[in-house]
């Protein structure tokens, strides 16, 4: 979700497309009208002139008079105000009505709910100037008759849309846990539900708004609207139609006027639409496309040309002194604060270290997926020969596509909710690889099918909610090798699977890399799966590396106490029951205050005055890994000690006050 | 405290059912680690006990009475797999948490003991209190899993349904997640129903465990036994398939 800052970022983006800029312009201008219109022609609009009726345009009066002689012009100005609000008004109508009925599934439930909403489904397929014609009837002539009209004959359509929505955020498990904690469906639809559809509410409120304009006028046109002596638009171009041979300008004034005016919403509403997407919706081929430009390298250190650690041949990735940066409200924060390593042609590199220590992030800077309010910035970035640096452009994205593929932590909003697993996973082929439909849908159903997804077939035709978490997690994988990668980056991929399919997605990834030797970067928290599927380990902290180890070396040969922690900490089948498990204590660094030194001083049991002050440098071993520490390989203290330390850390959480026997 | 019971109860998607005439018993004080394949039920049987699944048949109770799954005491909470979609994007982690603070701490305390309680929960899952205002879009999903973890012992239950909880999180902070589960049930009796797919943490947490497979349970038992000496042929697949348990 966007914060604050990338929010504003996106309104800019709104405003500086050419059609988002005009429709701003222009509703700027209406608003100026409506209220300063009566104001300023109020009189001259009323000064009726019989000596100079139905005249047409003349310098006195650039549009022509009407049968009183009064200005056509200046009542057109004076009329936005009336027309505005009319349509103002009919839009709250709409929105009010249409969000009581989407809204009513969700409260009653059960019968009563599908009841509403087959009824709206009926609704939506009337024509809505028939509605309108229709309630106008019922409500009779005049103006507020017409809102009431033009406001419920629009409401069927904001039903739909509120009921859909409504539907896709009721299904989120943020929902279910305020259930769960007791929150009642009327206060979770008023928390949690609207506030997460206002956005798109908004926007095609706007865009209805346009809508409404031209519906009102109609209704007035029709003589069943607005009555004189009051007048709207639509009222003068019923007066103006009637002298239409004698002056056109008449009925044209008016005329542009609602033309303009209601383009005016409706290209606003969407460019705004288009400029913040619907993130929810939003699906992983989409998702690559927007990868937006990294910015270039300047300021990074440099890994120049001739570097002493310069990329040997079968190299597909080379990072040098990545960093991601965030603005926030005091200032920026660094997550990933550089970092620098080379994945080879078919080499698995894991990567470990615990939550917020910049995983994700690193994994995402690679693929060109930081979201929009981040700046990635790298001495380099290469990725089979291409710099990841260099602006979007289509053939990055196509390289990117077809060589990349990326594997998601979270299942859930990598898919697109409102679309069948086998098409997106075909999307990827027929987007990319330029396969026909069929073809590209049998390959998708092979690709579930070879991550174990039983009944592939149809499966394929399920939406992402029918599957479990796992099978998700499972599809997504699938959907990374319908291209032909030469790397694979899978962020935290089995970590909602058990143990079994585990075993077969691992195993699954292993086939695929020795097949056509992909390379595979697995970041992971879980330290045994990376030991036994990797060849390298990466091991992350504070956003940097501090220990670049083989894998077979982890459990006996690492370095760095922290990676060392890590190690012990993981429970195994034999582990003592009678022993609280190793833990690491205090907590890890936040990013916004990396202390100076090293920035696992405050945790390690190593640390001394110099680890404090300076930190540490990745320094390389002859055998070819890194580490950064001070005091690298040196003896711990007795584990037991070092168990009993974290017990304290625990004790003080204060465990017996956490539940009150009731 | 009570004891959570279900009895012979089966869930269906229309024409899938997900779980299959199931009873199982967590008794008062126990951790019962649920163990299993994906998609073999693990998490639609915890939906059904705390209410956002309907099951077809069968009783779930809580104490001997139907879990109530209205009004706000909540005794039975539930912690979620996907620490991604278990936050609304739009609230404050601080206020998600607070919102399933009991009520009645509103008229004795106030505010001021809603907002220590909530800055004590974050401490209880190493969360700087200090990111109460943070919206989850700035937490890792380590982090939001935690804050997760939080609200549902806010609701000070009796009985907790853990479902996968750990599978997010980092061994530093699992190991002490684990080491809590154990402290509560140990010191206060909490009742867990603890589902998992790794099972060396279920072998670590609970007493007892049940295995399912395809909507069923296959084998339930206390863990030494169950996991010592498997009689079923899947907790023997299992087995054989825990990491760690590769010859490298
Ligand atoms: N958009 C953002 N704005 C501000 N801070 C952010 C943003 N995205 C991530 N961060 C911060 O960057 C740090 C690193 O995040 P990252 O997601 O890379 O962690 P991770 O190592 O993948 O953790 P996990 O194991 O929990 O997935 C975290 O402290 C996080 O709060
Ligand atoms: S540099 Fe010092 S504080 Fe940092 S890990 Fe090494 S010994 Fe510990
Ligand atoms: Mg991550």
């Amino acid at each position: 979700m966007a914060s604050d800052h990338g929010r504003a970022r996106r309104w800019r983006g709104v405003l500086t497309t050419p059609v988002g800029l005009t429709a701003a312009v222009l509703l700027v201008a209406v608003a100026v009208l409506t209220v300063l219109g009566p104001v300023l022609w109020g009189t001259s609009a009323d000064a009726v002139d019989t000596r100079d009726v139905l005249a047409t345009p003349s310098p006195e009066h650039w549009a022509g008079t009407d049968n009183l002689g009064r200005d056509i012009l200046a009542r057109t100005l004076v009329a936005t105000r009336l027309s505005m609000v009319l349509a103002v008004c009919a839009i709250t109508v709409a929105v009010a009505a249409g969000l009581l009925l989407g809204a009513a599934p969700y409260l009653l439930g059960g019968r009563a709910g599908r009841l509403v909403s087959a009824a709206v489904n009926v609704a939506v397929a009337f024509p809505g100037l028939l509605l309108a014609l229709f309630f106008a009837v019922v409500f009779g002539v005049g103006a507020t008759g017409a809102v009431m009209a033009v406001g419920l004959a629009g409401a069927p359509v904001f039903a739909r849309l509120t009921q859909t929505l409504v539907a896709q955020v009721a299904g989120r498990d943020y929902v279910s846990a305020a259930r769960v904690a007791g929150v009642g469906r009327l206060r979770i639809l008023l928390r949690h539900v609207l506030p997460n559809i206002a956005e798109p509410l908004v926007v095609n409120a706007t865009i209805g708004a346009g809508g409404a304009l031209l519906a009102f006028s109609g209704l007035s046109f029709l003589g069943l609207g607005v009555q004189s002596p009051a007048y709207d638009w639509g009222r003068l171009l019923y007066d103006g139609i009637s002298a239409i041979y004698v002056n056109p300008a008449a009925a044209l004034a008016p005329g542009l006027a609602v033309l303009l005016a209601g383009l005016a919403f409706n290209l606003f509403g969407e460019s705004v639409a288009k400029g913040f997407g619907v993130p929810v919706l939003v699906g992983a081929p989409e998702l690559r496309s927007r990868g937006r430009a990294a910015a270039a390298a300047a300021d990074a250190p440099t890994g120049t040309d001739g570097d002493p650690d310069e990329a040997a041949d079968d190299v597909v990735l080379e990072v040098r002194d990545l960093e991601v940066v965030f603005p926030t409200a005091t200032g920026t924060v660094r997550p990933v604060r550089g970092v620098s390593f080379d994945v080879r042609r078919g080499e698995a590199v894991g990567v470990v270290g615990e939550s917020g220590s910049g995983k994700s992030l690193t994994a995402l800077a690679v693929s060109r997926l930081v979201s929009e309010d981040g700046t990635v910035r790298a001495g380099r970035l290469r990725f089979l020969d291409q710099d990841l640096t260099a602006p979007d452009s289509p053939a990055l994205r196509r390289m990117l596509g077809t060589s990349l593929a990326m594997v998601f932590q979270d299942p859930m909003t990598s898919f697109n909710p409102t679309r069948r697993i086998g098409r997106q996973l075909a999307e990827v082929a027929t987007e990319h690889q330029g396969l026909g439909r069929a073809e590209a849908l049998g390959r998708a159903v092979d690709r579930l099918d070879s991550v174990r997804i039983p009944d592939a077939g149809r499966r394929a035709r399920q939406y992402p909610h029918e599957f479990s978490g796992g099978m998700r997690q499972r599809a997504m994988i699938g959907m990374g090798l319908m291209g032909t990668p030469s790397l694979v980056v899978a962020d935290e991929p089995t970590t909602a699977l058990d143990v079994t399919v585990q075993q077969q997605v691992l195993d699954l990834l292993a086939e695929i890399r020795a097949a056509d030797d992909v390379a595979l970067v697995l970041i992971s928290h879980d330290v045994t799966v990376v030991a036994e599927v990797c060849d390298r380990v990466l091991v992350m902290y504070a956003g940097r590396i501090v220990e670049d180890v083989s894998a077979a070396g982890l459990a006996t040969r690492a370095q760095h106490p922290y990676t060392r922690a890590l190690v012990a900490a993981v429970p195994h089948m034999d582990t003592d029951l009678d022993q609280p498990l190793a833990t690491i204590p205090g907590r890890p660094v936040d990013p916004a205050e990396v202390p100076a030194g090293c920035a696992y001083a405050a945790r390690c049991p190593l640390a001394d005055a110099r680890c404090r002050a300076e930190d540490p440098p990745l320094v390389a071993a002859v055998d070819g890994s890194r580490v950064a520490c001070w005091h690298a390989g040196e003896p711990l203290p007795d584990p037991v000690v070092r168990t009993a330390e974290d017990r304290t850390g625990l004790d003080a959480l204060d465990a017996d006050e956490l539940v009150e026997a009731p | 405290m009570s004891e959570l019971r279900f009895e012979d109860v089966t869930v269906r998607f229309g024409r899938t059912t997900a779980v299959d005439r199931v009873s199982l018993t967590v008794p008062v004080g126990t951790v019962v680690g649920l163990v299993g394949e994906s998609g073999s039920g693990k998490s639609t049987l915890a939906r059904a006990a705390v209410g956002l699944t309907e099951p077809e048949s069968g009783a779930i109770t809580l104490g001997g009475r139907p879990v109530p799954h209205r009004g706000a005491r909540r005794p039975l909470q539930m912690v979620f797999q996907d620490p991604y979609s278990s936050l609304d994007p739009r609230m404050s982690i601080g206020d998600s948490i607070a919102e399933a603070l009991p009520r009645d701490l509103d008229d004795v305390r106030g505010r001021r003991a809603r907002r220590d309680e909530v800055a004590r929960l974050l401490e209880l899952v190493h969360l700087d209190p200090h990111r109460a205002r943070d919206l989850p879009a700035r937490l890792s999903g380590g982090q939001r899993q935690r804050v997760a973890l939080a609200r549902a012992l806010a609701g000070r239950p009796e009985v907790v349904i853990a479902d996968e909880i750990t599978s997010a999180l980092d061994v530093s902070i699992q190991g002490a997640v684990l080491n809590l589960v154990r402290e509560l049930q140990a010191e206060l009796g909490l009742s867990m129903l603890f589902i998992s797919h790794n099972l060396a943490v279920v072998r670590y947490v609970a007493s007892r465990v049940a295995v399912m497979q395809g909507g069923r349970i296959v084998e339930e038992g206390p863990t030494a036994q169950v996991l010592g000496a498997p009689e079923h042929d899947y907790t023997r697949e299992l087995l054989a398939a825990a990491p760690g348990r590769k010859p490298s």
